[in-house]
This record gives C-alpha cells, sequence and structure tokens, in this order.
C-alpha cells in the first residue's frame, strides 16, 4: 500500500514538473536578448528633459547596479534593455520582490552600503524611504516644463522623485445591464442625481431580495467616496495649515448622507450585498462601482467575461472646485548611501527613463495611469484606454494631497464601518474620525500639498 | 444468559458505538482540515474568474491545465524547487547531526554547567524571531554573506528545538549499551555514530521532518537575505503571485499545489518513526 502510494506522488510529481517546465519557454528572454533587438538611439532625445546617449557612463568601464522593483519584471526589463543596448558598459540586475514585503527589505538594504543603487517608490512609503534618497540631478524647472505635480514633489528646493502617471476613480459600469434597462450612451450621469436615477434603473429585486445592485460601494466608500468628493462640494482633506484633518465638515457630512441614502431610501445596494464592490462588479452581482485605474486591468485579467464600459465621476453641480483626488505612481528612487560610481549611473538611468516617450507610455499603460509627461496627455496609445481617454479633458481638475498618513483611510473607513453597521450617527462618526486622525498624526511629518493645485482657492 | 455475560456485551457494546462515534468525529475533523487542501488542488485546474466566482464548485466547471503551465511565466519553477529543495535537505542533514550530537552530549555525559548550557539552548526557544531578525542581518550584512546560501545555512545549523528534542530522546537509551560498547573498546565516535544513531532514528525523523517543513515554507528570512533571482527558493516565488492590486490565485495554487509534494513524500516515509519520535520526546522527562 505504501509502495502504491508512493509511486502514485512520484507519478504526480513526474508530471506536475514536467508540465512546469512546459512553461519554460513562455518566460521572456533575459538583458541580452532585448539589448540585441532594441532601437538604438544615438542622438539626444526628451522634451525639455533631454537624454543625450552620445555621453559615455562611469568613462565607458564595466559596472553593475541593481534596480528593484515589484511587479511585472518585463516592464522594467524593456527599459534596461533599452538603456543597456546605449550603454553596454553598464549591467543592470532586475531584483523582483512581492509589493507587501519590499516595505520591509528595502529600508533594510539600504540601511547598508549594498543596498539598490534604483528601486521603486510608492509615495504611500515616503517617509520610511525619503531618509535614504538622493536628489534628482536634473534642473527643476526642465522637470516641471515636462510633468504635471512637480511642485509637489520638491522638498527645500529639491525632487527626489516624481510622478510618472497619476491614477485617480472612475465608474466602470456593465454594459449588457446597462443596455437591459433601457439605458443608452446619452444616459451616462454627469451629476450625482442622474447618477442615482441610473443606479435606481439598473437595480433589479425580487420583492425584498435585492438581486442585482446599480452601485455598489461596499468596502470602497473611504477610498472613493468620502476621501475624494469632499473637493467636488469646495473642501480640501486638511486645513490651512496642511496638517488639521478637515473630515468632520458639513459638505463630508452631505457626502456620507448621500451614500447612506442611497442605500436605504434608493435602494440600490446594500451594505450586505457582496463583502467588496468591486468583486460584486466582477461577479456580475453589481452594475456599477467606482475603482482606481488598476481596475481596468484587473477586469480585463480577472474578470475576463465582463462586458463593462467606463465613465468619469459625477460631479453635484457640473462645476467642481476638482473633480477627485488623485494618486501618482512614482519614478524610481536613487539610493544616497550607494558607491558614488553606482549613484552617477541610477541618476543617468532615471534621466533616460524621463526622456523616454516610449517607457512613460509602457509604464502609463501597464498601471493605467494617465501620464503625467505633458507632452503625452493626447497620445494616441493613451487615449485607447477608456479608462485614460475619459480623464483627459479634466486630467488638471484632480487634486493630489500629498502622501496622506494611511489614517486617513482607516480612519474614514471605520467612520462609515460605525455609520452603516453600528447605528452610529453621521456626525458622530466623522468627529471620531477626525480626531483618531490628529491623534494618530502627532508623530507624522506630513504636510498636504493642496495648496498647490493649479486652481486653489 | 448471566448477568455478568450480559453486562460484558453491553460493555462490549458500548465500547464499539464510542469506537464509531470517534472514528466518524475523527473522520469529520479530517475533512475539514483535508477540505482547504482539496479546493485548493481542484482550484488549480480553474480560470481565476472561476475561483473568484461568486456561486462556488468544487470541481472546476472549464478545466485547465494552463495554471501549471504558465507558472514559469512569472519566474523559473523548476530552479525554485530546486534551490528550496538544495537548502531544505543541507539544513535538515546538518541539524540531525547537530541535534544528535548535542542531545547525546547532553544527555549521556556529565559535567559541570551542563544544565545551565541546556537552559542557554532551552532559552533560545523561547525568543521570538522577529526580535532577531535585525541583528541577525546586520550581522549577515558585515560578514559579507548577503545573496549568498551561507546566510541560509550556516544561521539554521544548530536548533534549539532539535538539540531539547534529542536529548530527551537520547536520555530514554539505557546507559548500559554504552558502557558495554566502552569496556568492549569502542571509542566515543564510534558510540555516537554506530550507536546512537541507528537506536535514536525516531527522535531523528521527528526533528527531520519538523526542520525539513520549516525550512521548506520559511520566506522572510530568505527573502530578506536573498537577491539574485536565480538563488531565490520557492516560498519566496510564491509570493509573487500576490501583485499591489490583485493575486493570480490559478498560478498560485497551482505552483502550491506542486510545493507541498516533497513535505507530503518526506511525511510518508517517516510518518511511523515521527509519531514514535515525538511520543517518546513528550513522555520522557
Amino acid at each position: 500500500m505504501k509502495k502504491k502510494v508512493l509511486t502514485t506522488i512520484m507519478a504526480a510529481v513526474i508530471a506536475a514538473t514536467a508540465l512546469a517546465g512546459c512553461g519554460s519557454g513562455a518566460q521572456t528572454g533575459g538583458g541580452d536578448d532585448g539589448a540585441a533587438s532594441a532601437n538604438v538611439p544615438t542622438e539626444p532625445f526628451g522634451d525639455t528633459v533631454k537624454y543625450d546617449p552620445s555621453v559615455a557612463i562611469n568613462d565607458g568601464k564595466d559596472i553593475t547596479v541593481e534596480l528593484w522593483e515589484w511587479g511585472s519584471d518585463e516592464l522594467f526589463q524593456q527599459v534596461i534593455d533599452g538603456y543597456q543596448a546605449i550603454h553596454p558598459n553598464v549591467t543592470i540586475k532586475l531584483v523582483n520582490n512581492p509589493w507587501e514585503d519590499y516595505w520591509t527589505k528595502l529600508p533594510l538594504a539600504l540601511d547598508g552600503e549594498n543596498g539598490p543603487a534604483i528601486f521603486n517608490v510608492h509615495n504611500s512609503y515616503h517617509e520610511n524611504l525619503i531618509n535614504y534618497l538622493a536628489p534628482l540631478d536634473i534642473p527643476l524647472e526642465d522637470l516641471e516644463a515636462d510633468f504635471t505635480g512637480v511642485e509637489a514633489h520638491v522638498i527645500d528646493g529639491k525632487v527626489y522623485y516624481i510622478d510618472y502617471g497619476m491614477m485617480t476613480g472612475s465608474v466602470y459600469y456593465n454594459k449588457d445591464m446597462w443596455e437591459a434597462a433601457g439605458l443608452t450612451e446619452n444616459d451616462i450621469p454627469k451629476t450625482w442625481d442622474e447618477m442615482r436615477e441610473v443606479a435606481k434603473k439598473l437595480t433589479i429585486k425580487d420583492g425584498d431580495r435585492l438581486v442585482q445592485a446599480g452601485l455598489n460601494f461596499n468596502d470602497d466608500f473611504h477610498q472613493n467616496y468620502l476621501l475624494g468628493l469632499n473637493y467636488q462640494l469646495g473642501d480640501n482633506l486638511f486645513q490651512e495649515d496642511g496638517r488639521t484633518p478637515n473630515v468632520n465638515t458639513d459638505n463630508m457630512k452631505k457626502i456620507m448622507q448621500m451614500l447612506v441614502d442611497m442605500y436605504e431610501v434608493d435602494g440600490v445596494g446594500s451594505k450586505d450585498f457582496g463583502e467588496k464592490g468591486a468583486d460584486s462588479f466582477g461577479q456580475g452581482q453589481s452594475a456599477m462601482v467606482i475603482q482606481w485605474g488598476h481596475y481596468y486591468n484587473t477586469l480585463n485579467t480577472t474578470w475576463t467575461d465582463i462586458n463593462f464600459g467606463v465613465f468619469e465621476i459625477p460631479t453635484f453641480d457640473g462645476e467642481p472646485y476638482a473633480y477627485n483626488r488623485y494618486n501618482g505612481e512614482s519614478t524610481f528612487g536613487i539610493n544616497k548611501n550607494a558607491p558614488a560610481e553606482q549613484q552617477a549611473v541610477a541618476q543617468d538611468f532615471v534621466k533616460y527613463f524621463l526622456a523616454n516617450d516610449e517607457a512613460q507610455i509602457a509604464f502609463n499603460m501597464a498601471m493605467s495611469t494617465f501620464p503625467a509627461k505633458k507632452s503625452l496627455a493626447d497620445n494616441e496609445q493613451v487615449m485607447q484606454n477608456p479608462s485614460l481617454s475619459i480623464l483627459a479633458d479634466h486630467i488638471d481638475h484632480y487634486i493630489w494631497p500629498g502622501p496622506m498618513p494611511s489614517t486617513m483611510e482607516t480612519s474614514l473607513k471605520k467612520a462609515g464601518q460605525d455609520v452603516f453597521f453600528n447605528g452610529v450617527d453621521i456626525d458622530t462618526a466623522l468627529n471620531e474620525a477626525q480626531e483618531s486622525i490628529i491623534r494618530d498624526m502627532k508623530s507624522s511629518t506630513f504636510e498636504s500639498v493642496e495648496s498647490l493645485y493649479k486652481y486653489a482657492k | 444468559m448471566s448477568a455478568g455475560c450480559r453486562k460484558g456485551m453491553v460493555i462490549n457494546m458500548r465500547r464499539k458505538i464510542f469506537g464509531i462515534v470517534l472514528n466518524v468525529i475523527l473522520v469529520v475533523l479530517g475533512l475539514v482540515t483535508v477540505y482547504p487542501f482539496i479546493w485548493m488542488l481542484f482550484s488549480s485546474f480553474k480560470e481565476n474568474k472561476e475561483i473568484m466566482a461568486l456561486e462556488q464548485h468544487l470541481l472546476p466547471s472549464a478545466f485547465t491545465v494552463d495554471n501549471y503551465i504558465n507558472m514559469n511565466a512569472r519566474f523559473n519553477f523548476m530552479r525554485f524547487f530546486a534551490n528550496s529543495l538544495l537548502v531544505t535537505i543541507v539544513v535538515t542533514l546538518a541539524v540531525v547531526y547537530t541535534s544528535t550530537l548535542c542531545g547525546f552530549v547532553l544527555s549521556k555525559y556529565k559535567f559541570k554547567g551542563r544544565n545551565i548550557l541546556f537552559g542557554f539552548v532551552l532559552s533560545t526557544m523561547m525568543i521570538p524571531w522577529c526580535v532577531t531578525i535585525i541583528p541577525k542581518y546586520s550581522m549577515i550584512q558585515s560578514f559579507g554573506w548577503l545573496d549568498s546560501y551561507k546566510a541560509l545555512i550556516i544561521p539554521a545549523m544548530f536548533s534549539g528545538f532539535g538539540i531539547f528534542n534529542m536529548k530527551q530522546h537520547i536520555a530514554t537509551l539505557p546507559d548500559e549499551i554504552l558502557e558495554a560498547a566502552r569496556i568492549d573498546g569502542a571509542n566515543e565516535f564510534f558510540i555516537f555514530h554506530r550507536i546512537i544513531f541507528p537506536m535514536a532514528k525516531n527522535g531523528i525523523s521527528s526533528i527531520a521532518i519538523f526542520q525539513f517543513l520549516w525550512t521548506w515554507e520559511d520566506y522572510l528570512w530568505p527573502y530578506l537575505v536573498i537577491n539574485t533571482k536565480e538563488k531565490q527558493l520557492l516560498a519566496v516565488g510564491l509570493k509573487m503571485f500576490s501583485g499591489q492590486y490583485s493575486t493570480d490565485y490559478g498560478a498560485l495554487f497551482a505552483a502550491t499545489a506542486i510545493s507541498i509534494i516533497p513535505v507530503l513524500l518526506i511525511y510518508i516515509i517517516f510518518q511511523k518513526q515521527f509519531i514514535a519520535g515525538v511520543a517518546s520526546a513528550a513522555v520522557k522527562g
């Protein structure tokens, strides 16, 4: 019997390893193959930030640096291949990391002398990384000329990283459900009142039982509504001092009340109808959700059966102070503790990345972010992505509040849960959130950059 | 039928019923324990949309082996698998040897400070690993061992649990056997390798299984110290399927299903000795 079990397992191992071995062909080639096929530029390229490929790096001597990142190896390897094709003496070793634990390993490595010279940055970890970053060796005015939102990243006249793309929330709708409800493209709502009416039409009930939600914001209301719609009504998330939260205002109460009314008065959804709105939409249970740009990729990779469309977030009156909050996807960081010659390569690589339109488009398409590079705002390839093209008209009417501490999200999430699940009144819930954020931010160095918004009052 | 005979039948009947009830409970508990694994195994043959669907079925409605074929799209699965196997086998062999050696010395030799030494070994088990990980990382960094298997193998060569377990186990072996061997002219080296080792196979099996499992599934330490993709271990590779915004569950389940095969094999091979070893270490003081 034991022999039989062992034999069966051995057979399973062989079969499984054979199957896994079949997949090895799917792996993309390493740096050499890519470098060979890359189109090697010889003339300077870029807008204001220009990259001159004729300038030798490290005096033409061989040098190896590491680039740490999370996400798609292919995406980063493409840029590396292009760079290495120009500078064959430079080897950039790509080190892929899982997103979650990257933030444990990276600060440990940066603390020593052997950390990566170049690394991927996410602005939510700004405070953990800023002390390890070297400022970019590119004139500030050049960066500002080419990219949106640079001024928000200036610290004492220096810039350590900027955004290559901007991500924000839009409305994703199920086209089949839309059609079944007798709606057409002309019914795309522009205001929240219209949105509520459309949501009612998309809602299907069997008696009192909800069968299809017109709109689902379960697990999303803090991220996609409370931390964004305030701008439509003219409120910043932080008061004038840039540190005191502004979350128990009349306008925030109005937004929370609208969410409560959508579920409890309009009946277009329910707090108990699917744990997460995003999953419920993917499972074909909900007709509309507001999600950030990354959801476009999720729908195309995981929820492939959903026939979806996307439109810009509605406003209260058609003339918002700003449409919504955005967050940037950041350019690479440069390790200030790395040896000088490695830092020089890193500086050069970042300049290459910023000047290279192909790389900028590839990164923005991969992340479904709107390009921060001004010259790419109407790029044909970018406009083919509906989650980006709908933002094009008003992209300058979105605000980045800065790398907010996570307490902003967690405190407002708790406030919403208290209102929906624990019977707490809106005033009390938002006052508690305000107090909680003030308490949590005592040790934070965060200061809002909302005052740098182009149309700031 | 006599009263005594009837009483005996009643007791027998009660025992039978108790046995059936106990077995039913064990089967139910076994199913509850195994079900997530079975679900994962079947889900590895589903597409992601089916894994995430609202209506869940155990068996895939559209059977696919794409998850197994595409596993290598993210990393060289077989390379990671081989790396894990190498490191795990080396660490397990080292721990088995050092634990048995230390267990032998601590249980069969009487010397000054033996109990203090044993207490020191025990205390290493009582410090949470998360407290030591940063100093350990700094040490490895200053030794220049980062991105090398030395960082995975050398600090793991001694196990407090293994030494404790083997000391308890070897203490149960009669001293007379060792005395007889010494009278016959055997040296300590011979006694350890030719008498203690074979007689401690139950204890060795149990720590071998534990150590194999722990090393095989260890994630954070290998992740922290290994950078080069070609040297990375499978537990780290499995984490790569979880992205910033989404997780490729199909590929993750396929890779996990294959990754647990060595652990299953080790357990099946050593299970009898494992149970005996754990039992003996648990009851002897």
